[in-house]
């Protein structure tokens, strides 16, 4: 990619900027000296097994479900959401 | 042994109370509160759950120990059809499609849920303070914030609004407002608990949290609501944990804690000579006492903020307003989508996720994100070591008392490191319960990964010891 994206695009918050209070947090681990530079290991590997995957199964949600993922549409027309124009460029 | 939830079931059973009785006090005092804890009460529910308890038991029924129990749910919990905020703008119109796994569990066993509880939006606060329902008052002392995020469920519980609740733990949210606000909170073994329907913000460290007032109602809560999820892929199953296995501190002979914590000039001098004062109490009864080394406080909050900021920024990518949230049209979908994030953001939520889309950027992940990971290896390998020495790490909950309302909104900085001696356990994925003994703000009792249980067996212990 040759675009340079800003953090305010990233984040989709108009105006954003890096906070200093955050970034005191950054210079210190800029600075730390990890034991190690292995980022991978296993000690937080929380993965599930290959042998115990679930079921790729399509489980049918609830009329009940249903009915308030369409209550918290914000704008519909004829039961169908409503959104803006797809993005052209 | 100490438990709320016995006498209360043994109430209902003796009909000495009825259940409708019950609930409704709770919800009384609910309504009528000024410590700012509730987003919505649940009352309609709770009052009908309530009166098929009573017809159960006057038709003679033997009802379950949860049953009829009341209880509250942080505001970042799904439960179908009730409104689930996050105490946030974007979402205060929000209603849950499906319920939580953890919740499911509690209202399969009977419990009875009252109230949708305030804390900071989407779980980014240590003071329940940053929120569209006003800040959380301390139970204790009003002027004081309740710690957070899950501040709402600590002042209920602290105030005998709820029986327990449940609160949301990423970097100590259920751990502080336990020691603030002097109740006991747990914040189990990553993955014991399902995390399904509870709202993202670092998933690698969130966990489902009970707070309660006794030892043996965390310890019966945690059990209904363990185990294997397939929801939650992170999830294993746990063996249930037997009171009778918690009552004495067998098998206890060493304990240790960071000689660091304790030495740093950022700790309160009471609660330094608090802590080792307890520290001596249980030396006096034969258990040997170890100081250990740790990475310095500032490293461990800075890891976890980076990890926590990267994850939170991923997360919470996905609320656009496109589906649900409070959108706000402009000329185009992705004018809308950035309007709408500035609009219905708070400053500290956008403060994480620009932080988070930092750490991520092409040039910065190398030096910050991954830097981080590999951090979090080595405190975890720090733990590994230590639980080769030590049976369990007593830390101080807080470096310092709780402040003032306003204060930490002033200094987002200092709020983080207020973090210090909690955040560490996270990044460890170990269980830590926070005890209302030994400091003003508590105590911190971990062990290792999957050991629960010896966490509440020293819980007991200290119960009696100090």
């Amino acid at each position: 990619m040759s675009k340079i994206m800003t953090v305010d695009i990233l984040s989709s918050i108009k105006g954003a900027q890096p906070s200093e209070a955050v970034n005191k947090l950054f210079d210190v681990i800029k600075n730390a000296q990890p034991t190690n530079n292995n980022s991978f290991n296993n000690n937080h590997n929380n993965g599930v097994s290959l042998n115990d995957l679930r079921d790729d199964v399509v489980i049918e949600s609830s009329a009940m479900e249903k009915q308030i993922i369409i209550e918290n549409f914000p704008k519909s027309k004829n039961g169908y959401l409503v959104v803006s124009k797809v993005i052209e460029e | 042994m100490d438990s709320q939830i016995k006498q209360l079931h043994q109430q209902l059973v003796n009909k000495e109370i009825s259940c409708t009785a019950l609930v409704q006090e709770k919800l009384d005092a609910l309504k009528a509160n000024t410590n700012n804890t509730v987003n919505s009460l649940l009352d309609t529910l709770a009052l009908e759950l309530a009166s098929k308890v009573d017809a159960k038991i006057a038709n003679g029924e033997s009802i379950g120990l949860l049953e009829g129990i009341p209880f509250g749910i942080k505001d970042v919990y799904m439960v179908q059809g009730t409104y689930t905020t996050a105490s946030s703008d974007l979402l205060k119109n929000y209603k849950s499609a499906y319920t939580a796994t953890a919740i499911q569990k509690l209202l399969d066993a009977g419990a009875i849920p009252l109230v949708k509880e305030n804390c900071d939006s989407f779980g980014h606060g240590s003071s329940s303070e940053n929120t569209i329902f006003g800040a959380v008052k301390n139970a204790i002392n009003p002027h004081l914030v309740s710690g957070g995020s899950s501040g709402g469920s600590a002042v209920n519980v602290a105030k005998d609004y709820t029986v327990f609740s449940i609160g949301g733990d990423t970097g100590g949210s259920v751990r502080q407002p336990a020691g603030y606000n002097h109740v006991y909170g747990l914040k189990p073994t990553y993955g014991r608990i399902s995390r399904y329907g509870l709202m993202a913000y670092a998933s690698s460290t969130d966990c489902v949290g009970p707070i309660a007032k006794s030892v043996e109602d965390i310890r019966i809560v945690l059990n209904i609501m363990s185990g294997k999820d397939s929801k939650d892929q992170t999830t294993y199953a746990s063996a249930e944990i037997d009171e009778t296995s918690i009552t004495n501190s067998e098998g206890i002979k060493t304990i240790g804690y960071f000689k660091n914590f304790i030495e740093s000039d950022a700790i309160d001098p009471k609660i330094k000579s608090d802590f080792l004062a307890s520290i001596e109490k249980i030396k006096a009864k034969g258990i040997e006492v170890k100081e250990l080394d740790f990475f310095k406080s500032d490293i461990l909050v800075s890891t976890y903020y980076t990890l926590a900021m990267a994850e939170t920024a991923s997360n919470l990518s996905r609320l656009d307003g496109s589906n649900y949230g409070n959108r706000i049209d402009d000329k185009n979908l992705k004018e809308s989508y950035a309007v709408t994030r500035s609009e219905n953001f708070s400053e500290e939520t956008k403060r994480r996720i620009v932080g988070g889309n930092q750490v991520l950027s092409q040039g910065f992940s190398d030096e910050i994100y991954l830097k981080g990971l590999a951090l979090r290896d080595a405190i975890s390998v720090n733990f590994e070591n230590d639980f080769n020495e030590v049976d369990i790490i007593l830390s101080p909950v807080t470096p310092n008392s709780p402040p003032k309302i306003g204060d930490s909104l002033k200094d987002p900085h200092a709020m983080y490191l207020s973090d210090a001696y909690t955040v560490g356990f996270s990044l460890g994925q170990l269980p830590t319960l926070t005890v209302p003994q030994g400091t003003e703000t508590g105590l911190q009792i971990t062990a290792a990964k999957n050991n629960d249980e010896l966490v509440l067996k020293f819980a007991n212990f200290l119960k009696d010891t100090l």
